[in-house]
């Protein structure tokens, strides 16, 4: 069974669902709780175990259904076999002949491969760890024989992978043979008839293994019975698995070009995201902003009786040496402007990643982008993943993503519109390179809104040597920022906050 | 406690509380595992319901522990009772010389101080909050975080050596372990991401707006008093209020308060002008209220309409932002 969990797991983290090991083994024990003899239970189980992230839900349920679809099929395999000889050949073996064609990378033929061999197990073990009808018994009676099949079954792995690889071979060879005309099918006689022989054999040797092992001789009848079962179900067993294989792949962006190249742009390693997430943290503790209602000891502030007691006791309970405790400023309101105009969309992966970190971090953010008008996207951000926001914000619906930034425009709308969202707590992040494109610069209503904020910073991707370049307005701005950094990477972001962190007294 | 997830939900169901498989799945597991678990869904779906529930299902004391920005240990576990260690100090000074006195030395004093000085720390000068005291319980109690989002992220990761071991540590006394491990069950509203380290250490659930069915049972569980065929129609409305682009959903919570009004108002079935009057109950925005006025009457509703529309009335939607979190001050 943890095989297959396992299995699962790693098929999770291939889609980019953060899975801890400290998760799996818990769902492990989950499962052993509940048992394994309801599907719905099975999969709670999993889920409430493993996801823990709103987003990953709908990814789990999809990966569960493919995952774990061989199951009931395996209800019914005499009556699948049959219809299967009628209905479902055609589209195995055009799969097959695709592959051949070329068209699929070797590496995925390779996991393909991996996979085979995983799945098989996977097969074995479940036709074990079902508690079927067929055997008479407690559950308990029965689920202990299961274990112990399980326990010879993973004895003796090298006899079934053996089995498993030749059979891979055989349908390797299929494949070759088919390779000049792609579309054409192998007749199906013939698909079913070489893995069943092959593995007939093999089983047969393991089998026969089984007997030399010190194992009780009801039990290696059982998994006889079960292996004649498993024989019968083998072709379509296969054809199940190409297909899932294929659903348990990536979906294949089939959409327009524009979207795809979109998505692919946005689309952040668990890695990079960690770091991008530690960095903001970093940054964050830097911004001045809100008060805290958490009380923290300092020189000046109030005296708190409790702990000038407790200090003071030692005097006999007089209060020589008070306590004095203030509010720190440690959470900041934060208002994010962000330019999501043309010049800087190549960056915009990076920005837009880093605000809905920040609205993530923190509970007083709130965003706003602009090219020449400005909209606030707070909302959307919170209520939609990562990918979907940031299409949002890029369809067009939100605002007109497709002009020329213009800054001035931008500045003066916000000043109108949302000005009473800053006050003397707020710090105002702008990310932007400030290239105005030859419009206005419109600084008074830029000095208007600095007034209104507590703080001022702005990144821009552009290093200080380009401002002067081309119709970049910067050097007007920056006066009235606090601070001006340089960020365009996640390392870069970093070492800000790494300076921020060494700079300050 | 339970032996099988139809027990789960049989024993739930007696508390009036209507879950579907899944929760009680997870509920099932949290108590078998010993398992925090974390609910995560829109406000008024029945999480914090949860936890009352499962306390009175099992016959255990329900410890809450509303969470809020700026919350502490001194708040959430445990503080010296300061004026008690003050006044014990006082009143038993006299009693010192009779301990003290037929020693030979200071040495030999002080030695016999030390002994005695573990009294000053000890449990009985601890204020027990919320959390020690679901440790320190005899019985097993039902421990609910609530609204666990709404404390600060250093209160999560103080939290976590609780959450994963049942214990905590104070610096005087030293780690205590509960004997009878509570059930904890943390809630959530999603007004920020929890950290991983918090999920890691819980079991998920999401919960989220009944189906039609489900709904309908509830309603008829907790206000019997309501028709059948008014029921469905409310359900019915409700149901399709939710497909609407709305800011805030009408809950559970809102689907029984109107039930309830309609029975007062001794409705018998819905009507537009019914739904008008009362639309209070379930709307709590003016715009979301025009929006379910228009849907109701069949007029040309546009989604489109919604409020992240670029054009809509931008000057609005500040107000309500700022509406919104003066609102989250004053809790």
């Amino acid at each position: 069974m943890d095989t297959v969990i396992n299995d699962f797991v790693q098929v999770l983290r291939r889609h980019g669902l953060r899975v801890s090991p400290a998760e799996s083994i818990d769902a492990l024990h989950a499962l052993g709780q509940v048992g394994l003899g309801e599907r719905g239970v099975a999969r709670d189980t999993l889920r409430t175990t493993l996801v823990k992230n709103l987003e990953d839900i709908e990814t789990f349920d999809r990966l569960f259904d493919v995952y774990f679809s061989l199951r009931p099929e395996q209800e019914r395999p005499q009556a699948k076999l049959d219809a299967h000889g009628h209905d479902h050949g055609q589209p195995t073996s055009m799969e097959f002949g695709e592959e051949a064609g070329g068209e699929a990378p070797d590496s995925e033929e390779h996991s393909h491969e991996d996979a085979e061999n995983t799945d098989f197990r996977r097969f074995f073990d479940e036709e074990k760890m079902r508690p079927s009808e067929d055997i008479h018994g407690e559950a308990d009676k029965m689920r202990l024989s299961m274990f112990s099949q399980e326990l010879i079954l993973n004895r003796n792995p090298g006899a079934l992978n053996q089995a498993l690889q030749r059979i891979t071979h055989q349908l390797r060879l299929r494949r070759a043979r088919n390779m000049f005309n792609p579309g054409d099918l192998v007749t199906h006689g013939q698909g079913q008839e070489l893995p069943l022989d092959v593995s007939a054999a093999d089983l047969q040797g393991m089998l026969d293994h089984l007997h030399d092992m010190d194992v009780d001789e009801a039990l290696i009848r059982q998994l006889e019975e079960q292996s004649e079962e498993i024989l019968r179900g083998l072709p379509q067993l296969i054809e199940q698995m190409v297909e899932r294989q294929k659903k348990l792949e990536k979906k294949k962006d089939d959409s327009a070009l524009m979207r795809r190249s979109l998505r692919k742009v946005f689309e952040f390693s668990p890695a990079e995201q960690r770091e991008t997430e530690a960095a903001i943290r970093r940054i964050a503790r830097q911004i001045h902003g809100a008060k805290t209602r958490r009380l923290k000891q300092d020189r000046t502030g109030h005296i708190s009786v409790p702990h000038t007691l407790r200090r003071n006791v030692r005097y006999d309970g007089i209060p020589f040496d008070p306590v004095l405790r203030r509010h720190h400023e440690k959470r900041p309101r934060i208002a994010m402007l962000c330019d999501v105009s043309l010049s800087t969309r190549n960056l915009s992966r990076f920005w837009l990643h880093m605000v809905y970190q920040m609205q993530n971090l923190f509970s007083k953010v709130r965003t706003f982008v602009f090219v020449a008008e400005m909209a606030e996207v707070t909302q959307v951000f919170e209520e939609s993943s990562m990918d979907l926001a940031v299409e949002q914000v890029f369809s067009g619906r939100v605002i007109d993503a497709d002009v020329n930034s213009d800054f001035g425009t931008a500045a003066e709308q916000f000043k109108n519109r949302y000005l009473p969202t800053l006050n003397h707590r707020t710090t105002l992040v702008i990310l932007g390179d400030g290239r105005n494109n030859g419009k206005e610069p419109n600084v008074g209503a830029f000095e208007e809104i600095t007034r209104h904020a507590r703080q001022v910073i702005w990144i821009t991707p552009e290093p200080k040597w380009g401002w002067s370049l081309g119709s970049c307005d910067m050097p007007l701005y920056e006066p009235l920022c606090d601070r001006v950094e340089v960020v365009r990477t996640v390392d870069q972001l970093a070492s800000v906050a790494e300076d921020l962190v060494k700079t300050r007294a | 406690m339970f032996e099988s997830i139809e027990e789960v939900r049989e024993k739930l169901a007696g508390q009036e509380y209507v879950c579907d498989r899944r929760l009680a799945t997870v509920v099932y597991l949290a108590v078998k595992l010993g398992k925090p678990v974390l609910i995560e869904g829109p406000a008024g779906v029945g999480k914090t319901e949860l936890a009352k529930a499962l306390a009175a299902a099992t016959n255990r004391s329900l410890i809450r522990l509303q969470c809020y920005e700026g919350l502490d240990e001194a708040k959430a576990l445990y503080e010296w009772e300061y004026g008690k260690q003050l006044l014990y100090t006082q009143v038993l000074r006299e009693k010192i010389g009779e301990f003290i006195g037929p020693t030979k030395g200071l040495r030999e004093a002080a030695a016999a101080l030390r002994d005695q000085e573990d009294v000053f720390f000890s449990e009985n000068f601890l204020v027990e909050r919320p959390i020690l005291q679901a440790i320190t319980s005899e019985t097993p109690p039902v421990l609910l975080l609530d609204e666990i989002d709404r404390a600060d992220e250093e209160f999560e990761a103080f939290l976590l050596e609780f959450l994963s071991d049942y214990q905590v540590s104070i610096p005087e006394i030293g780690t205590i372990k509960a004997e009878h491990p509570p059930v904890v069950i943390l809630t959530s509203n999603r007004t920020r991401e929890l950290s991983e380290a918090l999920k890691r250490r819980c079991l998920h659930l999401q919960i989220d707006y009944p189906a039609a069915d489900v709904e309908l049972e509830i309603v008829r569980l907790k206000a019997p008093d309501i028709g059948e065929a008014l029921a469905k129609d409310l359900v019915d409305t409700i149901q399709s209020i939710r497909t609407l682009d709305l800011r805030k959903s009408p809950s559970i919570g809102e689907t029984l308060d109107w039930a309830r009004s309609l029975v007062v108002l001794g409705a018998s079935s819905m009507n537009k002008e019914l739904i008008e009057e009362t639309i209070s109950v379930i709307v709590k925005y003016d715009r979301d209220a025009a929006k379910v006025l228009a849907h109701v009457r069949g007029g040309p509703e546009s989604k489109d309409l919604g409020q992240r529309d670029p054009t809509g009335e931008k000057q609005n939607e500040g107000m309500y932002e700022m509406h919104r979190s003066t609102h989250k001050h004053t809790h």
